[in-house]
């Protein structure tokens, strides 16, 4: 068991869901209530990770976030290293590759709200913050839940983009994934054999959480 | 005493995505219903009173204030409105207890006073003991009232009221009735009732407002839109029956009568100057001016004679509900009502024929619409 | 779970402790990139250095090509193991290393088959050869020659075998010659030609029979090893441990050869 992968894995997946959650609670809850011409469009951009290829999407990062960029050498004159090659260009693939595992549960929960329960909330004279927590965000709770817990696992087991963008440098983006794929590589399938155990058992958990508590909300409208 | 300055001013006009042109007033303290078929813009006009929907025109102001002003690029937010809004589907906030959800409206009070706050307006709804149930633990009735309770804790300047008796049988919306009514006598804010039960509207508003796509095609007490309505249009969306048409052949300024022929009949209505001679107009008589004919009562000019025979005679408790095909015009039905005592003691049965009297000053000649289909 | 502020307030406590225990790469732990055949050799060298100075060095393994680029790209290794000095030229051409680093062994191909193929193991490839023939080869595996060192000297020992056209539908390339090996052995291909080092060790070595081929047979595998710009003091002293006569007992053990005895 590669504990300094899994560490690091954990590291990963819980820092990109500290971005990507208030990300996808704003995000979201516009997506779910402002009508505005191209929304469809901007939908669909936000959905590509789910259907780009991993390493296309690695591809572009490296050729945006590498060495030889723009983004990159500003980087690199503000902290003294590449952004590739590193856990802070691993984050940066994340939350990008994330978004729609981010958006769309939140997505849909806000507009699982009635609008005129909005709009009651708005004649009761709450103010959009209190509107935001007292009443849409404990109505739409099942999605923030299966937003976090689909972005930690689908991070825990990203692959190809960490590779392409991170390399495999151990204890800084060498995750339990890559681990994985590592120690089958170097013939010792038992420790690969116990971590991919401990992936899926993670990945059933997620799921599970997921499906369980989605349909609460139709039963609280009921 | 309610002051004038009290009273909602609302004045709406947009093409789409509803058509909207109204134009109506309602002073603090009286029920204004609005009724009309569904698209009519009931509920957009009730939305844009609360400020959840901005027309593209228009002006709104409220107790003095103004809301709304379109041309000068006024806009209140709702949420600073202070409108008690009851929603058709109540729109309580499913996760709070009804006393929660009524504390919702309450963040103009001190936080220590809110509690005790929302129970009296709950015990005002005759809902002790349920305020720690959730709308789900709730019936029909009981969501309904926290709904009403929740609106009048804003202490609004005006109560609107999305059809909030439609989703409730009809028991529990004889004593939700008996309430607003009882509420009301203490409110000192104008009160908006949308609804299509036109019985509703007549029992409970005080001035009725008939819309239809959009447009006010008359506004008055219920009893005069009910018995003079504006045209055929208004009496189509009232679901009014008795609509004829007849030729105009005298007037008698004298007794304040026009002489119409009917078909085969000759009929004395209410005076209409405006009709010319010879022309054909359209007449209503509402049922309660349609009596069983009473010859030794008889006198002349305030009473015509039909005659008919019973298509339809349906006795549903006090009330029996007649149809009576006219004799002297084949086709024309008119319906009305008698009390059931009467209807026995004078034998009244299908197939019977028999004389009815119209009242003259119930006969309401409708010029012709000059609010277009 | 209704009062959504408190457990949000509660994660974004703990997501921020994490991030800030996010730790530098280090001096104390240097990231050294090793050629893939290097495997088993440089794992046992780590530990004597971890036992003779109590400092620690972490091995990443994979093909020399791709070590090569991710260099370039300001990857932070502090040190490179390359199967293929072309590729330490280059990089210290562009700037990249310390200066041109040592020549640290020479490495040696194999043909390796596993327990119960149908081929054999032989120096001159000729089962291999009828194998083609007659069908029973239907996969081989070799590193792949674009950018792995061996899997190119096992392109040039096949082609100088004449057997590299023949085996091209069949070929099932690693990503480096460690991944080939697994390949090689693991039951689905019929064998491959791999490092002499990785055969030697004892996990592999029960997996199957290997034979040596001829040094002729492909251009040298000069392995090659150099210090990058952001090497550290670590990392100084494990290149200079490197090259000790108990570090290169353990380089012979494995089957290279060692540069004095070439």
């Amino acid at each position: 068991m590669d504990w300094e992968a899994f560490q690091l894995s954990l590291k990963l997946a819980a820092c990109t869901v500290a971005i990507l959650l208030p990300i996808g609670i704003i995000i979201g809850r516009f997506l779910a209530w402002t009508p505005f011409r191209g929304r469809v469009f901007l939908e669909a951009v936000l959905a590509l990770p789910l259907v780009l290829p991993p390493t296309v999407f690695g591809y572009y990062l490296l050729v945006s976030l590498g060495g030889n960029s723009r983004i990159g050498h500003w980087y690199e004159s503000l902290s003294g290293h590449s952004l590739v090659f590193t856990f802070q260009g691993l984050l940066v693939a994340s939350v990008l590759f994330n978004i729609p595992f981010a958006i769309q549960p939140i997505q849909r929960a806000f507009q699982a709200v009635p609008s005129d329960v909005r709009h009651a909330a708005a004649c009761c004279g709450l103010s959009r913050w209190r509107t935001l927590w007292r009443i849409e965000l404990p109505l739409a709770w099942t999605g923030l839940l299966s937003s976090l817990v689909m972005t930690f696992a689908h991070t825990l087991g990203e692959f190809g983009v960490v590779l392409m963008v991170g390399g495999s440098i151990p204890g800084e983006t060498k995750t339990i994934a890559i681990s994985i794929y590592d120690r089958v590589q170097g013939f010792d399938t038992a420790s690969a054999g116990l971590m991919s155990a401990v992936l899926l058992a993670l990945s059933l958990i997620a799921i599970g959480v997921t499906y369980l508590t989605a349909p609460r909300v139709d039963r609280r409208h009921a | 005493m309610p002051k004038a300055n009290d009273a909602l001013h609302v004045e709406l006009r947009q093409a789409t995505p509803i058509a909207l042109d109204v134009r109506f007033s309602c002073p603090a303290g009286q029920i204004l219903a609005l009724v009309g078929p569904s698209g009519s813009g009931k509920s957009t006009i009730l939305r844009s009173i609360a400020g959840i929907y901005t027309p593209a025109t228009g002006k709104i102001s409220c107790a003095g204030e103004d809301w709304l002003d379109t041309a000068r690029g006024v806009n209140v937010r709702a949420r600073l409105r202070s409108v008690g809004f009851v929603f058709q589907s109540y729109a309580l906030f499913p996760h709070l207890s009804a006393l929660h959800n009524v504390m919702e409206a309450l963040s103009h009070i001190p936080a220590n006073e809110r509690a005790s706050r929302a129970r009296a307006y709950l015990a005002r709804t005759h809902l002790e003991g349920l305020e720690d149930r959730r709308p789900d633990e709730l019936s029909g009735g009981q969501q309904q009232r926290v709904a009403v309770a929740r609106a009048m804790a804003r202490d609004p300047r005006v109560l609107l009221l999305d059809e909030p008796f439609s989703a409730v049988d009809q028991v529990t919306r004889e004593r939700l009735y008996e309430e607003l009514v009882a509420q009301r006598r203490e409110l000192s804010v104008p009160v908006i009732l949308v609804t299509h039960a036109l019985d509703e509207a007549a029992m409970l508003a005080d001035r009725m407002c008939v819309l239809y796509r959009g447009r006010t095609l008359q506004i008055g007490a219920p009893y005069d839109v009910m018995t003079k309505p504006a045209g055929v249009l208004v009496a189509g969306v009232l679901g009014l029956k008795n609509v004829f048409t007849a030729d105009v052949l005298q007037h008698d300024a004298e007794k304040g009568l026009t002489r119409l022929k009917w078909g085969g009949a000759m009929l004395d209505a209410r005076l209409n100057a405006t009709c010319a001679i010879g022309s054909r107009v359209d007449w209503f008589v509402p049922p309660s001016h349609i009596v069983l004919h009473r010859p030794e009562q008889r006198q002349r000019g305030l009473e015509s004679e039909v005659e008919g025979v019973i298509v339809r005679c349906v006795a549903l408790r006090e009330t029996t509900n007649i149809q009576l095909a006219v004799s002297t015009l084949p086709g024309a039905i008119l319906s009305f009502s008698i009390p059931t005592r009467i209807a026995q003691s004078n034998g009244l049965e299908t197939g019977l024929a028999i004389t009815v009297s119209l009242l003259a000053d119930g006969i309401h000649i409708m010029p012709p619409d000059a609010v277009g289909a | 779970m209704r009062d959504v502020a408190a457990w949000l307030r509660g994660f974004v406590l703990l997501a921020a402790s994490a991030i800030i225990s996010v730790p530098a790469l280090g001096q104390d732990h240097p990231v050294v990139a090793a050629a893939a055949d290097l495997k088993f050799a440089m794992e046992e060298i780590v530990q004597a250095f971890a036992a003779n100075t109590g400092k620690s060095v972490r091995l990443a393994f994979g093909s020399s090509g791709n070590f090569r680029r991710q260099i370039a790209e300001g990857a932070p290794f502090e040190m490179f193991m390359s199967a293929d000095e072309g590729f330490v030229f280059a990089l210290a051409k562009e700037g990249y290393t310390l200066d041109e680093g040592t020549l640290y062994a020479i490495g040696r191909l194999v043909i390796i088959v596993p327990h119960g193929s149908a081929l054999k193991a032989d120096s001159e490839l000729k089962d291999l050869a009828a194998g083609i023939q007659d069908g029973r080869v239907k996969k081989f595996a070799i590193a792949n020659p674009e950018h792995a060192p061996y899997g190119r000297a096992a392109q040039q020992a096949l082609i100088k075998a004449g057997l590299w056209d023949k085996l091209q539908d069949k070929l099932v390339l690693g990503e480096n010659v460690s991944q080939a090996t697994q390949f090689a052995t693991s039951g689905s291909a019929q064998g491959g030609i791999v490092a002499l080092s990785l055969a030697r060790s004892p996990t592999i070595s029960k997996l199957g029979d290997y034979a040596l081929l001829p040094a002729e047979s492909h251009e040298p595998l000069r392995q090659r090893m150099v210090l990058l710009k952001k090497a550290g003091e670590t990392a100084k002293d494990f290149y200079a441990f490197v090259q000790r006569p108990d570090a290169r007992a353990v380089f012979r053990r494995y089957g290279f050869v060692l540069p004095t005895e070439q």
